[in-house]
C-alpha cells in the first residue's frame, strides 16, 4: 500500500535539477528522504547496538534502489549524494533547534531531562552556529560550503566529493582546508560576543 | 567583504599552509606587502587552522549522528528511557516505538500490577501549561466515555521532569502496519471503519475532535480485532509546535517541507485545517473518509511531491472515485465521497449519520454474502403458507413450561422466505438488509412466603421488579438455530473490571456447547432457581444470539469451569467479555413485550441483550 517510487522519476528529477531546475530539488527531496528514512530504520532494527551505521552505505544503497540504473549517469549519482548531505545536515539542525538550543529567539529554555537527554546542549548550539557559518560561506563561496556539507554532513571523503563536484582531490583538500579554518574563525568570534 | 578580496586572502592562506615557520611568515609578509588589513586576516586564518587541527574541529562525521536521527525524527521523540529504568511506579519494560506523539514504552505498573503503554511527551510540549491543561482535560473526557473503542488512560503523571501517561496497553498493530502487511477485505474495511466512527460519535457527543485521525492513530487489537483509536486531544496539543516548528526552520520554507513531521500526516488534513480555518467534528469526518478511501484504493486520494502540492490537491482536487480505483460497492463509493466533500457543510454532519449508512452497508453485504450462500439452484423450498395471525395466543399456550415453540418457527421461515423472494427478484431496487436475529425470553416466577413456595409459577414476560423472596428462571429461545451464550454481570466492584459469569453454556448445560437448535428453550438456571440477594439490585443476564461461532467469547468462557463456579477467572478475559458486549449493545434489539413473553429483533447476525432483573 506504500506508495512506490518509480526510479525513472528520480532519474529525472535529478537530471532537471543538475540542469538548472530548483523545483526538481523540491520534489527529490522529500522522496529521498522517505528511501533514507526507510533504509536507516531498517537497518537500525537489524544493527546491535553500539554498531555504527556507514552513513556512505545508507545513501549509496538508496541510490541504487531510487534511480533508474539502466540509466546510469555519474552526474546523477553526485548530485544524488549532495541531496542526502543536505538531508543529513537538516536532519541534525532541525533537532538541535527543537530541543531548544538555538541561539536566537532569546527565550530558548533549557529543558531538563535530566540523566535521560540524549543530547548535549553545547552540540546542539554549536551546529546550529555551524550551520549559520556554513551558509555565509554558501554565499560567497558555494563550492567551499559544498564540500563541508558532503564531508561533514553527507560522511563522503574526499575522492568522492572530487567526484561530486568535478574538482581534483587537491582542490577538495585545499577547499577543506580553507573552509575549516575560516567556520573556525567565524565560530570562536561569536561566541567570544 | 568583496569576492577579489575573499579570492586573495585564500590564495595567499592556501599556499602559506603548505609552508612553515619561517618560509611561511616571509611568504605571507612578501603577498601582503604594505596591506596591513589584509595581512592580519590572513593569520588569523592561518592561526584559526592551525587551532581546527589541534581541536580536530568538524573533523568527526555528523552524517552518523544524522542517520540516528533519521530513524528517530518521525517519531518527535524526546530523550529515551531503558529497559529496567523505573519512572515512578512504573517500570520500563520495552520500547515499543512508534505512536503520533513521543516515545512510548511497555511498562508495568507496580501499584496496580497491570501492564501499560506509557507515553512520554516531548518536553517542549509539556512545558507548555496552558496546552497541557487543555489536553489533559480533553484526553480525560474522551476516556471516561468508556467507549470500548477509545484507547482508555489511566494516569498522566510527572516524574523527574518527564511528563507521561499511562494508557491500556494494546497488544496489537497500528491500521498503516496492518494495510501494510497485508491485502484487507472489504468486509473488514468496512468493520474498521465502522469501529473507528463508532468512537467519534461518542467523542463527539462530548464535544471532543480528534483532528488528527489517521492509520497510524488506529490500533488494531490482536486477539479479537477490537479497534482502538489514540491520542483524543493531542493533536490539539502539537498544533502549536507545527507552527513553532515552520517559523523556526528556514529549510522548512526552502523544501516547503519538514521531514518526518509533516510529511505522512498532511493527506489527511482537511481543507478547513490545511487552510487554517474553524475545525469541527466534521474534520473527523473527511479524515476518516481519506483513510476508509486508502483501505479500498491502496492509495491516498490526495498526495502530492510536496506538503504545498499535496495541499493544493487537498483544496482543488476532485479525487478519482473509487469505483476507478479498485473494486468497491457504488454505495460505499458514495459514502466516501460524500466525508470527503470539500465543503464541510457537504460532508456527513455526524459520526452517526455516516456510521448508520456504513452499518446498512454492512447488513446489504452480509445478506448479500449469505444470499450467494444459500441460494442453491437444488435446495428444495417448501413454503410453509400458514400466516401467523395469532402468534401471541400461541406463546400463552405453550409459554408456561418447556414446549418447543414450532409455531414461531414456522412462522419465521415463511417471513424470511417471503422477503428473500422479494429481495432475489428484484435486487436491484433499494435493498433493504432483511436479515435479523430473533430471540424470545420470558421468566417464570415462583413466589415464597414463609420460606415456602406460594401458589403456583407463573410467567413474566421479562423485567419486573421482583420481591427479594422469589425465585425466577428465566427461559430463552429462538426460532433460529445459532450460537447462545449467556452471562451473569457481577456486581460492580472498585476495582475496574467487572467479572462474568457463564451461565449459558456450561459443562451442565447443553453439554458444554453454544449451539442451539431453531426452537430450542435453554432454561437458566438449569435445574435450580435463580435466588436474589437481600440487598436490592439489579441482576444482569446478558444475552448474545449470534448466527455464527463467536470467537471470543468461546476463548473467555474457557477460562469459566465448574471449579470456578462458571465465573471466568481471568482479567483480560472478562474485560474481553465486557468490552465485546458494550460494542454490540450499541444497537439495540426492537422489543416487543407481550403479556408472557418478549421478543427481540435485531438486525444483522447478532443480537446482544441485557435482561435485567431488578428486586427489592
Amino acid at each position: 500500500m506504500t506508495r512506490k517510487t518509480q526510479p525513472h522519476q528520480i532519474t529525472e528529477l535529478l537530471a532537471e535539477w543538475r540542469e538548472g531546475n530548483q523545483s526538481a530539488l523540491d520534489e527529490l527531496y522529500p522522496l529521498v528522504y522517505d528511501e533514507l528514512h526507510r533504509l536507516a530504520r531498517r537497518y537500525m532494527s537489524r544493527e546491535r547496538k553500539g554498531h555504527t551505521l556507514q552513513t556512505t552505505a545508507l545513501i549509496n544503497e538508496a541510490y541504487v534502489r531510487l534511480v533508474d540504473q539502466k540509466n546510469v549517469q555519474w552526474a546523477n549519482r553526485s548530485h544524488f549524494f549532495a541531496i542526502s548531505a543536505q538531508i543529513m545536515r537538516r536532519i541534525l539542525i532541525d533537532h538541535a533547534r527543537r530541543y531548544g538550543y538555538a541561539k536566537r529567539g532569546g527565550g530558548a529554555k533549557q529543558v531538563s531531562l535530566e540523566e535521560v537527554a540524549a543530547i548535549v546542549p553545547e552540540q546542539g548550539r554549536e551546529l546550529i552556529r555551524l550551520d549559520e557559518a556554513l551558509k555565509s560561506l554558501a554565499e560567497r563561496d558555494p563550492r567551499r560550503s559544498q564540500v563541508v556539507e558532503l564531508r561533514y554532513f553527507g560522511g563522503l571523503n574526499n575522492e568522492e566529493i572530487a567526484g561530486v563536484l568535478n574538482v581534483s582531490q587537491n582542490t577538495v583538500t585545499r577547499d577543506w582546508n580553507m573552509a575549516r579554518a575560516w567556520l573556525y574563525q567565524q565560530l570562536s568570534e561569536n561566541s567570544a560576543n | 567583504m568583496t569576492p577579489e578580496r575573499w579570492q586573495q586572502i585564500s590564495r595567499i592562506f592556501k599556499s602559506a599552509i603548505s609552508l612553515d615557520g619561517e618560509a611561511r611568515d616571509a611568504y605571507v609578509a612578501n603577498q601582503c606587502g604594505a596591506d596591513d588589513s589584509l595581512r592580519a586576516e590572513v593569520d588569523k586564518l592561518i592561526a584559526s587552522h592551525k587551532q581546527a587541527d589541534d581541536e580536530n574541529f568538524i573533523g568527526g562525521q555528523a552524517a552518523e549522528d544524522a542517520v540516528g536521527l533519521l530513524v528517530e525524527d518521525d517519531e518527535f521523540r524526546t530523550a529515551s528511557l531503558n529497559k529496567g529504568q523505573q519512572l515512578g511506579s512504573y517500570l520500563i519494560l520495552d520500547n515499543i516505538g512508534a505512536g503520533g506523539m513521543g516515545e512510548v514504552y511497555l511498562a508495568r505498573d507496580s501499584r496496580l500490577d497491570r501492564t501499560v503503554a506509557l507515553k512520554v511527551l516531548p518536553a517542549d510540549i509539556a512545558s507548555d501549561k496552558r496546552r497541557m491543561q487543555r489536553f489533559r482535560q480533553e484526553a480525560k473526557v474522551a476516556s471516561s466515555l468508556n467507549q470500548p473503542n477509545i484507547l482508555t488512560i489511566f494516569e498522566f503523571g510527572e516524574v523527574n521532569g518527564l511528563t507521561f501517561l499511562a494508557t491500556e496497553f494494546i497488544d496489537g498493530e497500528t491500521l498503516r502496519q496492518h494495510l501494510r502487511a497485508k491485502r484487507i477485505k472489504l468486509s473488514e474495511i468496512i468493520n474498521i471503519s465502522i469501529q473507528v466512527l463508532a468512537a467519534l460519535d461518542a467523542a463527539h457527543e462530548a464535544h471532543i475532535v480528534h483532528r488528527d485521525i489517521k492509520p497510524e492513530n488506529v490500533m488494531i487489537r490482536r486477539r479479537d480485532h477490537v479497534v482502538k483509536v489514540l491520542d483524543f486531544g493531542l493533536a490539539k496539543l502539537a498544533e502549536k509546535r507545527t507552527t513553532m516548528q515552520a517559523e523556526e526552520s528556514e529549510a522548512a520554507t526552502a523544501f516547503k517541507t519538514t521531514p518526518g513531521m509533516v510529511m505522512g500526516t498532511i493527506n489527511y488534513m482537511s481543507p478547513e485545517q490545511a487552510q487554517a480555518g474553524m475545525v469541527d467534528e466534521r474534520t473527523d469526518i473527511w479524515s476518516t473518509g481519506v483513510m476508509i478511501y486508502e483501505m479500498i484504493a491502496g492509495v491516498v486520494p490526495f498526495e502530492g511531491a510536496t506538503t504545498s502540492h499535496t495541499i493544493v490537491q487537498i483544496l482543488e482536487k476532485d479525487p478519482a472515485p473509487l469505483s476507478k480505483v479498485a473494486e468497491a460497492p457504488p454505495e460505499l463509493d458514495r459514502i466516501v465521497m460524500k466525508a470527503i466533500a470539500k465543503d464541510p457543510d457537504e460532508r456527513y454532519q455526524t459520526a452517526r449519520d455516516m456510521l448508520i449508512d456504513l452499518r446498512s452497508l454492512q447488513k446489504q453485504l452480509d445478506l448479500r454474502a449469505e444470499l450467494d450462500r444459500t441460494s442453491s439452484p437444488n435446495a428444495a423450498v417448501v413454503a410453509d403458507r400458514r400466516v401467523p395471525q395469532k402468534r401471541r395466543t400461541l406463546f400463552i399456550v405453550v409459554a408456561g413450561m418447556l414446549l418447543v415453540t414450532a409455531g414461531i418457527f414456522a412462522v419465521n421461515i415463511w417471513r424470511s422466505r417471503e422477503r428473500r423472494n422479494a429481495l432475489v427478484s428484484q435486487p436491484a431496487a433499494a435493498p433493504v438488509a432483511t436479515e435479523e436475529r430473533t430471540l424470545t425470553y420470558w421468566i417464570t416466577v415462583q413466589k415464597y412466603k414463609d420460606g415456602k413456595p406460594f401458589e403456583p409459577p407463573f410467567p413474566v414476560a421479562g423485567e419486573i421488579n421482583f420481591e427479594s423472596t422469589y425465585q425466577v428462571r428465566v427461559h430463552v429461545s429462538s426460532p433460529q438455530p445459532g450460537h447462545l451464550y449467556i452471562f451473569n454481570e457481577g456486581p460492580p466492584t472498585e476495582s475496574a473490571a467487572t467479572e462474568f459469569v457463564v451461565t449459558f453454556p456450561s459443562t451442565t448445560a447443553n453439554n458444554n456447547s453454544s449451539v442451539i437448535e431453531a426452537g430450542q428453550v435453554v432454561q437458566i438456571p438449569e435445574t435450580s432457581w435463580l435466588v436474589f440477594d437481600k440487598e436490592r439490585g439489579v441482576e444482569t443476564l446478558w444475552v448474545v444470539f449470534s448466527k455464527d461461532e463467536i470467537l471470543q467469547l468461546e476463548t473467555a468462557r474457557k477460562f469459566a469451569t465448574p471449579k470456578t463456579k462458571n465465573l471466568i477467572a481471568d482479567v483480560a478475559q472478562n474485560r474481553m467479555v465486557q468490552d465485546f458486549l458494550t460494542a454490540n449493545s450499541v444497537t439495540k434489539p426492537s422489543v416487543d413485550k407481550g403479556r408472557s413473553l418478549t421478543t427481540l429483533k435485531a438486525p444483522g447476525s447478532l443480537l446482544v441483550y441485557a435482561i435485567r432483573l431488578e428486586h427489592h
